[in-house]
């Protein structure tokens, strides 16, 4: 284990790290764009550079480890490099700031403030470049703001392998472009290059102008897409920063959909379903209790669902993969006994959505099968034939399948046309509603937080199954 | 004329590149007696003892770079002639390949021999076509007669040959940038660590050459190390195929011993300026090596030119270097504000733009040098070329940024007045002249 | 570039097995010199050959001086405008090919017989000024020796 030591003070290091590495480890920051932890050193912002005593100053992220090295990272010499290096990369940057979305979250701007702080000092003309180049229908790029790390290139060649994304022409004329096989439009990951970009040279369409970042807060969630269950961070509006005057949605909606890292599940990534979770959770959502259709409050409808319950003789229920480990929990405690369970995985993959893959996508699209499997692995593969009264908890399951003449109590989130056929449907919040946990495949268990109030007339399915039972009023 | 020859020692004629004029002056036979008399590491310990040094413009002593490499590892090791020669005022590589391949591809034999290399490659630059015409009848020659191919002179050294052309990049000639080119990517240099010695091509150890280094190698072997420090100086071992161009009554490729007398070079054997005009500064080694003035400037006595020797030390001392000894000779009235801009205009082309300061830079040094040119130059430019050279040194990937960087500075140290006077009076101090004309001309 | 198949089968003799992409650049010379550009088909053939991805031919196309995905004139006239060129005279003879032609650099006659380019060193300072046409170095030019040398390439 080679001892080396930054700025005067001992460090213990691998073998086979660099200075950069032994740094960052320790807590001493020397700045970046280039380097990535999951990506190969590819060495070419220069800004990292650190001064080895007596050796002159050398780029630290491909500095391998001499045991006794005397390493400063914040001498006058590594100064006046990181500001020329800032001088050199703000040239032909354009000082789109003020309309850029990455503004807030951009490393050049903060690494700008920080180590340089000062005007350019040339006074010519910046060389343009194409803005607004659709590297596919997702991502826009802006070459102007491009530094030409690469980052973008390596993730499409090491971690996502569509080669997707490469350099052409040579210079500062240099541009990223996509393969014209359409490798990039194909990419299921192709999204992890916007958090990659250290500038807003990479953008999202679907957030594109949304949002200033320092109006949004990040909530940790799970994604529900697959059992991989990739912790993610859901953005939206902070409380403060609510719109008065535009539309109240905008408070309560997803601004965008982000990784949030995590060694054990997902790394830094994310495929492009996560992305998309506002296609899942915003569709339109059911409100209002009802008995076959005729709307009744809240209340009404939970009593005549435990009235239901109370007689029925053979009570079944499907049990949807959806549910939360402390639904799934509270549910098994309170009817586990009384009704014969049916799991269900809600969501099969669609037409066109890669099934699985060597990286995160899992075949299973519902996000705790895992736990329905540890609470009901014995459960019924489909319901009795003679089951007088149907409990469904998931959607879109075939009410063709509900044995005849059995009554039905319909949970669930979304607008669908069976909610008007149910004896009683109580419409119930969504993950982004309430806390809880889900447990992937691998048994790792990640947690969820309320980024949203409910509306008054949902209830949440956990307080619920308690009141079905006949525990409560 | 200019000493003992080592490379140019026999009279060109439009036959003696063939395999059999070759071996009438004895080619192939130090090959032959390396397989039958010599170990590998006998080899490299002859070429460290020649002290040769490297002559495409580094000047890293060859015979360290080997001893890097160890042929009883047992991975495949490459090697490979940079014939790349894309710095300008350079053109001697062209000579051996046009005039000796077989010098080249024998004394690569015997590279390949002590390096334990089974596969060699020849980089030609992409724009050479007779050179390659004349080095690939060479390699089928060679071949035929069995130099190359599997168990060669019926020895158990197995050798191939492969030329590959490349397609107009002078960032190529860099050597990791050539492997990265050979590798069928974009010609990007690569960091070092690792040295290419260590991880080179496909990530094996490989050796990179240049044309005139190697094909020193056989005369080496013949003669031995000792003979071949007798030539040229203690430092400085060996000859140097000199390229002279620009304004000079001779051009064409030298071969000087090395040691030998600027001023007997220029103005004796290649015959001095034309149209009886002055000297005004050489570029000694190529575009990339730092300007020289003459005696009418006022950094360089007429004593210390006269003093002045085709040695690295020399050259060294003078704030210069050999480089890849490609000579521009600069007759008086020459513009130098112009002559700088072809120069950035150049690496502004070439850089392949992969790390900040070279990419940013070049495009920034060419769009200054331009204004400064069209009659917009401002106080500061002078300072900010000056600045985009400082941290162009020794902050990029390879040695494209630091050349232009240098040989930024030694024209505006050296021609300051120049400068200052363009940007003042919005012309140049000499009419924008960049041709040598007579006398009369200049009036 | 099918047809060049069994050629780039006969470099790969010289070459040892892992080294398969060496022969992208050598395949994208002799599919250019065979078409005079390199076409999209070409890039597919060539993807499907040796197995790279197609972005790596995309990147190496765009990057190399002397490789084109578009036809050009018949005649490639590439003066270079490097600096011992440029001290024998480089610019006058741009200019002088440029009237003669009625083009600028970088541009290519309205009959579709000559490309004008100007070029970077071509290792052959010592005989300044060169003009490389096609393949060929055309040395120690002046206006005459040019003005001869359309008329030369004039003929069909």
């Amino acid at each position: 284990m080679p001892e080396i030591f930054i700025n005067g003070k001992p460090y213990q290091a691998e073998p086979d790290q660099t200075v950069l590495q032994v740094a960052l480890a320790n807590g001493i920051y020397v700045p970046y764009f280039c380097w990535h932890p999951q990506l190969s050193v590819a060495g070419n912002c220069r800004i990292c550079m650190v001064e080895e005593e007596g050796r002159g100053v050398d780029i630290g992220c491909n500095m391998p480890v001499k045991a006794g090295m005397r390493i400063l990272t914040e001498s006058d010499e590594v100064r006046a490099h990181r500001k020329a290096i800032l001088q050199f990369i703000t040239l032909n940057h354009p000082v789109d700031c003020g309309i850029c979305d990455k503004a807030g979250e951009c490393t050049l701007q903060d690494y700008h403030y920080q180590y340089n702080g000062t005007p350019s000092i040339s006074h010519d003309r910046k060389v343009t470049s194409t803005k607004f180049y659709d590297l596919s229908d997702r991502i826009v790029l802006d070459n102007e703001r491009c530094i030409v790390c690469s980052r973008c290139v390596r993730f499409t060649r090491e971690v996502s392998k569509s080669n997707g994304l490469g350099i052409e022409e040579r210079a500062d004329g240099s541009l990223v472009r996509p393969s014209t096989d359409g490798s990039f439009r194909d990419d299921p990951y192709s999204d992890n290059v916007v958090d990659l970009c250290p500038v807003g040279a990479l953008l999202s369409r679907s957030f594109f102008y949304k949002a200033r970042v320092w109006y949004l807060q990040a909530t940790p969630s799970v994604c529900p897409g697959c059992e991989r269950g990739c912790t993610v961070d859901i953005w939206h509006r902070k409380p403060e920063w609510f719109v008065q005057s535009l539309d109240a949605a905008e408070n309560t909606a997803i601004a965008r959909v982000t990784p949030r890292e995590n060694a054990a599940v997902n790394g830094p990534w994310i495929c492009n379903k996560g992305r998309d979770l506002a296609r899942i959770f915003e569709r339109k959502r059911a409100g209002q209790a009802m008995l076959k259709g005729r709307p009744v409050d809240l209340p009404n409808a939970v009593a005549e669902a435990r009235r239901l319950l109370a007689g029925a003789a053979r009570p079944a229920a499907v049990v949807s993969a959806w549910g939360s480990n402390e639904e799934l929990e509270a549910f098994r405690a309170a009817l586990g006994g009384r009704v014969t369970v049916m799991t269900r995985q809600d969501h099969v993959p669609e037409p066109g959505e890669v099934v699985e893959d060597d990286l995160l996508i899992r075949a299973d699209k519902n996000p705790n099968s895992a736990k329905l499997r540890e609470l009901f692995g014995n459960a019924a593969a489909t319901l009795p034939a003679d089951a007088d009264l149907v409990l469904v908890w998931g959607e879109g399951f075939e009410f063709a399948r509900i044995p005849p003449g059995a009554k039905v109590v319909l949970l669930g989130s979304y607008l669908a046309p069976e909610n008007g056929h149910a004896d009683v449907f109580l419409p119930i919040s969504i993950q982004t509603e309430r806390d809880g946990h889900y447990t992937n495949f691998q048994g790792v268990v990640s947690g969820f937080a309320a980024c949203f109030p409910k509306a008054p007339g949902v209830a949440d399915a956990e307080t619920l199954f308690a009141g079905l039972a006949g525990g409560g009023p | 004329m200019t000493g003992r020859k080592v490379l140019m020692n026999f009279e060109v004629t439009p036959t003696s590149h063939t395999l059999e004029a070759y071996l009438a002056r004895g080619g192939y036979q130090t090959i032959a007696k390396v397989l039958r008399e010599l170990k590998p590491g006998d080899v490299t310990k002859e070429i460290v003892a020649s002290g040769i040094q490297g002559r495409g413009g580094a000047a890293f002593p060859a015979g360290r770079k080997w001893q890097v490499v160890d042929p009883n590892d047992g991975q495949p090791h490459y090697l490979i002639a940079n014939a790349d020669e894309g710095e300008p005022g350079t053109f001697k590589d062209r000579w051996i390949l046009e005039n000796s391949p077989h010098t080249l591809l024998e004394s690569m034999l015997i590279a390949a021999y002590a390096l334990a290399v089974r596969n060699a490659f020849v980089y030609i630059r992409g724009e050479f076509d007779q050179p390659y015409r004349r080095l690939a009848a060479a390699v089928e020659e060679a071949y035929a007669a069995g130099y190359f191919g599997q168990g060669i002179l019926g020895s158990g050294f197995s050798c191939d040959m492969f030329i590959f052309r490349g397609a107009g990049a002078y960032v190529c000639g860099e050597a990791s940038s050539l492997l990265s080119s050979v590798e069928g990517t974009r010609g990007y240099p690569r960091n070092r660590p690792p040295r290419l010695t260590v991880k080179g091509l496909f990530q094996r150890p490989t050796v990179v050459n240049n044309v005139e280094t190697l094909s020193n190698l056989s005369w080496i072997m013949q003669h031995g190390a000792e003979e071949y420090r007798k030539v040229g100086t203690a430092k400085s071992p060996g000859t140097r195929l000199i390229s002279i161009s620009g304004h000079i009554e001779r051009p064409g490729v030298y071969e000087v011993e090395m040691g030998y007398s600027w001023a007997k070079f220029i103005y004796g054997v290649c015959g001095g300026v034309p149209n009886g005009r002055k000297l005004k500064a050489v570029i000694p080694g190529g575009i990339s090596s730092q300007v020289l003035t003459g005696p009418d400037a006022k950094i360089m006595t007429p004593e210390e030119v006269e003093s002045l020797t085709l040695d690295h030390d020399a050259l060294w001392q003078m704030g210069s270097s050999m480089g890849s000894g490609g000579m521009i000779v600069i007759a008086e009235g020459t513009c130098m504000v112009r002559l700088l801009q072809v120069m950035l205009r150049f690496y502004h082309h070439e850089s392949c733009g992969q790390c900040t300061p070279c990419r940013e830079g070049m495009g920034w040094a060419h769009r200054v040098i331009d204004r400064i040119v069209a009659g917009q130059g401002r106080p500061e430019d002078i300072a900010t070329l000056r600045y985009i050279s400082k941290f162009n040194d020794g902050t990029t990937i390879c040695g494209l940024g630091d050349a232009a960087g240098y040989a930024t500075v030694a024209f505006l140290d050296h021609f300051r007045d120049e400068f200052e006077y363009y940007i003042e009076h919005k012309r140049s101090k000499y009419d924008g002249r960049l041709e040598c004309l007579p006398e009369a001309a200049h009036a | 570039m099918k047809h060049l198949i069994p050629e780039f089968e006969a470099l790969k003799r010289r070459l040892p097995p892992e080294l398969d992409s060496t022969l992208v650049l050598p395949c994208l010379r002799r599919i250019q010199e065979d078409r005079g550009y390199v076409a999209e088909e070409d890039i597919d053939g060539l993807v499907e050959y040796l197995g790279v991805p197609r972005i790596q031919i995309e990147e190496v196309l765009s990057f190399y001086t002397m490789l084109r995905r578009r036809p050009i004139g018949h005649w490639h006239l590439q003066v270079c405008r490097n600096v011992s060129c440029s001290m024998r005279g480089a610019e006058r003879l741009i200019d002088h090919l440029g009237r003669k032609l009625g083009v600028a650099p970088g541009q290519t006659t309205a009959d579709g017989r000559f490309t004008l380019s100007t070029v970077e060193c071509l290792g052959s300072c010592g005989t300044a000024p060169v003009v490389m046409v096609n393949e060929r170095y055309h040395e120690l030019q002046d206006e005459r020796s040019l003005d001869a040398l359309l008329e030369e390439l004039k003929q069909p």
